[in-house]
């Protein structure tokens, strides 16, 4: 279960008049403003929002990556900020920065990620032949992942995630750049996930995806929660019929989508 | 923040060595120049020796006008020097190289000598030329001996002692052994075993930092338990392996080389045995696990692969940069000299190499800089690689 509280993360950022100005102005910018929501185990939660909103920053703070400004977040009960050490071992991340190691066979990519979890070696190997079955990827499972296509990556990226059988996840856009079959089996995947009682947070800004898959919607806008309920309750909220048109609502403009 | 754990430091350099070794490609052409490059460079040594010798050997001296002095052209035949008589456009063929130097006769040479005036000998050269100057001084002092002979001779016939004319005797006593000699001209070899230790870490630190940028898996490693420390000290210690194997590679190909090549019969006793080698093992490991972890401070800056590559030239001119106080110094080395990082271990090297007896100061500085260098740039790296702001702002 996640419990998140007013979480805030500022940056700074830089603006130059010109390229040949010395000067540069810097400014704090909101990415995250007093965020907060809860997500349940045996639930998926869509965190959902327009490109820039903030989701993977709330996503990085999570995950341990960033160090929050100001508010709380307890993962089961652990700390994020005090028990830093607890949180990485119970969560299975994927970020948004799901690179491979080209030279390494996928086997090698997901092991890798099992030993540094502390597994002991057997159980690695027993977990990763597991996943490699579940996800398909039997046939290329020893070649380097330098030839793999997008979608095959994105499933060596998330059985890395999962090799520790972790009981929350955290997925940052995962669906991103993914064809339709692809597309529905990680949305098999998720619900695989929820099946074991796990508690799945993922984020999005593909309302039919999340229309589609969640229990529990959060929509962020500009660093600000405006929405937390389930999909009915979106509905019911704006008194519209079609999600995508309460979406837009919701976020307040419909430049948001193509910002 | 979990404690720092040896098994899994182990772990990332092991993944972190077998991924480099991957890298085939890379590796080889880092490998292969840094095994063929001092054997290279000592076999040229080795030719252009052996053909000064040579041509000093084979000295032929061009002589216009000989007829003017039979008794010097025979002077210099009985000390082996072949006569080119009256070689045609003398003065332009020294110009272009085509003679190294020309010995023109005086027309009044005989009747000076005959009368007890200076007879006139000039001698051309080109002294710009560096490869003609062994055999333009090996004739000036032929010819500067003819003159002693004759001028002592004429002295015996007075009853005077030659002596008298040498009121100052110079009695060079030159402290270069031979051995000492031998080692100057493949002094070169300190440079490239160091050049080795730079070339063996570039590839693989450029890799492990910039490259883990450019392929975003730093990300999700940090999300998994490894601490920044663990991933720094693992990085280093697969660099340093990586480095440590061109190190080794060069000296092999060091001893193969000057196991064929016959120095000896040049002159010049050069010896790269068992004590050689294992001075050099003892310099070059230390220093094959500074490098890596300089130049992983050097990859780890900047937001983005081309900023960490660009940086990292920037570290890897640095280090090349430092031997030059060797080299250039015009005075004794100060006592600090071993302790600056790289110039140290050249100047040790060279040591090595000229038999020179090694105080444990020098030892210790081999040992102390390397370790306090690694110590410091470990932190820093693992400091940034845990900067927030290298994720954030990418």
């Amino acid at each position: 279960m996640i419990a998140v509280e007013g979480l805030s993360k500022q940056f700074s950022v830089r603006e130059r008049r010109s390229v040949f100005s010395l000067r540069a102005n810097t400014r704090m910018v909101n990415a995250v403003d007093q965020v907060s929501f809860t997500a349940h185990d045996g639930e998926v939660t869509g965190l959902l929002g327009p490109n820039g909103a903030g989701k993977t920053t709330t996503l990085r703070m999570l995950s341990t990556l960033l160090t929050p400004d100001a508010g709380k977040a307890l993962i089961d009960g652990a700390d994020l900020i005090r028990e830093r050490g607890t949180i990485r071992r119970t969560l299975g991340v994927l970020g948004d920065a799901k690179g491979l190691y080209w030279r390494l066979s996928a086997r090698e990519n997901i092991e890798y990620f099992g030993k540094l979890q502390g597994l002991p070696s057997k159980l690695v190997a027993q977990r990763t032949n597991t996943l490699i079955s579940e996800l398909g990827l039997s046939e290329l499972a020893d070649r380097p992942t330098q030839g793999y296509s997008q979608g095959e990556r994105m499933k060596v990226a998330i059985a890395r995630a999962l090799i520790h059988d972790p009981q929350t996840v955290l997925l940052d856009e995962p669906t991103n750049g993914l064809d339709i079959m692809s597309t529905r089996s990680m949305r098999e995947l998720i619900r695989g996930l929820k099946a074991q009682g796990k508690c799945v947070l993922f984020s999005s800004h593909i309302m039919q995806e999340v229309a589609a898959l969640c229990d529990r919607i959060v929509i962020i806008a500009s660093g600000r929660v405006v929405f937390s309920g389930t999909p009915q309750e979106v509905l019911e909220t704006t008194g519209l019929t079609s999600l995508e048109d309460a979406f837009v609502k919701l976020i307040g403009t419909d430049e948001g989508l193509f910002a | 923040m979990s404690r720092f754990s040896l098994p899994r430091t182990l772990l990332v350099a092991t993944k972190e060595f077998a991924d480099l070794l991957r890298d085939r490609k890379s590796v080889f052409w880092a490998l292969f120049a840094v095994a063929i490059s001092g054997p290279l460079v000592i076999g040229i040594l080795y030719f252009v020796t052996k053909s000064v010798t040579e041509r000093i050997e084979k000295t032929v001296a061009p002589i216009v006008n000989p007829q003017f002095a039979p008794d010097f052209v025979r002077f210099l035949e009985r000390r082996g020097i072949k006569i080119d008589a009256d070689p045609t456009d003398y003065e332009a063929r020294v110009k272009r190289g085509d003679l190294d130097a020309v010995i023109v006769i005086d027309m009044n040479f005989a009747e000076n000598l005959a009368q007890g005036r200076p007879a006139k000998i000039t001698l051309i050269t080109e002294s710009s030329r560096d490869r003609s100057a062994p055999i333009a001084s090996r004739l000036a002092r032929e010819i500067r001996g003819y003159s002693e002979q004759i001028g002592n001779e004429r002295m015996i016939l007075r009853g005077v002692s030659p002596s008298v004319a040498r009121p100052v005797q110079i009695d060079e006593l030159d402290l270069s052994t031979a051995e000492q000699r031998g080692a100057r001209l493949l002094q070169i070899m300190s440079f490239y075993a160091l050049f080795a230790g730079l070339m063996g870490a570039i590839a693989a630190a450029l890799d492990v930092t910039a490259g883990e940028r450019e392929r975003q898996t730093l990300e999700p490693l940090l999300t998994t338990p490894v601490s920044t420390l663990e991933l720094a000290i693992g990085k280093w210690l697969a660099v340093s392996g990586v480095n440590l194997l061109a190190v080794t590679m060069s000296l092999v190909g060091f001893w193969i080389t000057l196991s064929f090549v016959p120095l000896g019969k040049l002159g010049i006793p050069f010896n790269f045995g068992w004590r050689e080698f294992s001075g050099f093992m003892a310099v070059l490991i230390p220093f094959a696990f500074m490098v890596p972890a300089v130049l992983l401070v050097f990859g780890s800056t900047g937001k983005t692969a081309k900023e960490a590559q660009s940086s990292l030239s920037m570290g890897v001119s640095l280090v090349g940069l430092l031997p030059l106080m060797s080299f250039l110094r015009q005075s004794k080395a100060p006592w600090w000299d071993a302790w600056v990082p790289v110039n140290g271990q050249y100047a040790v090297l060279s040591k090595v190499l000229r038999a020179e007896s090694i105080p444990a100061l020098d030892w210790a500085a081999m040992l102390a800089v390397p370790v306090v260098v690694c110590a410091a740039a470990i932190v820093v790296f693992s400091k940034r690689l845990g900067d927030e702001k290298l994720l954030a702002g990418r």
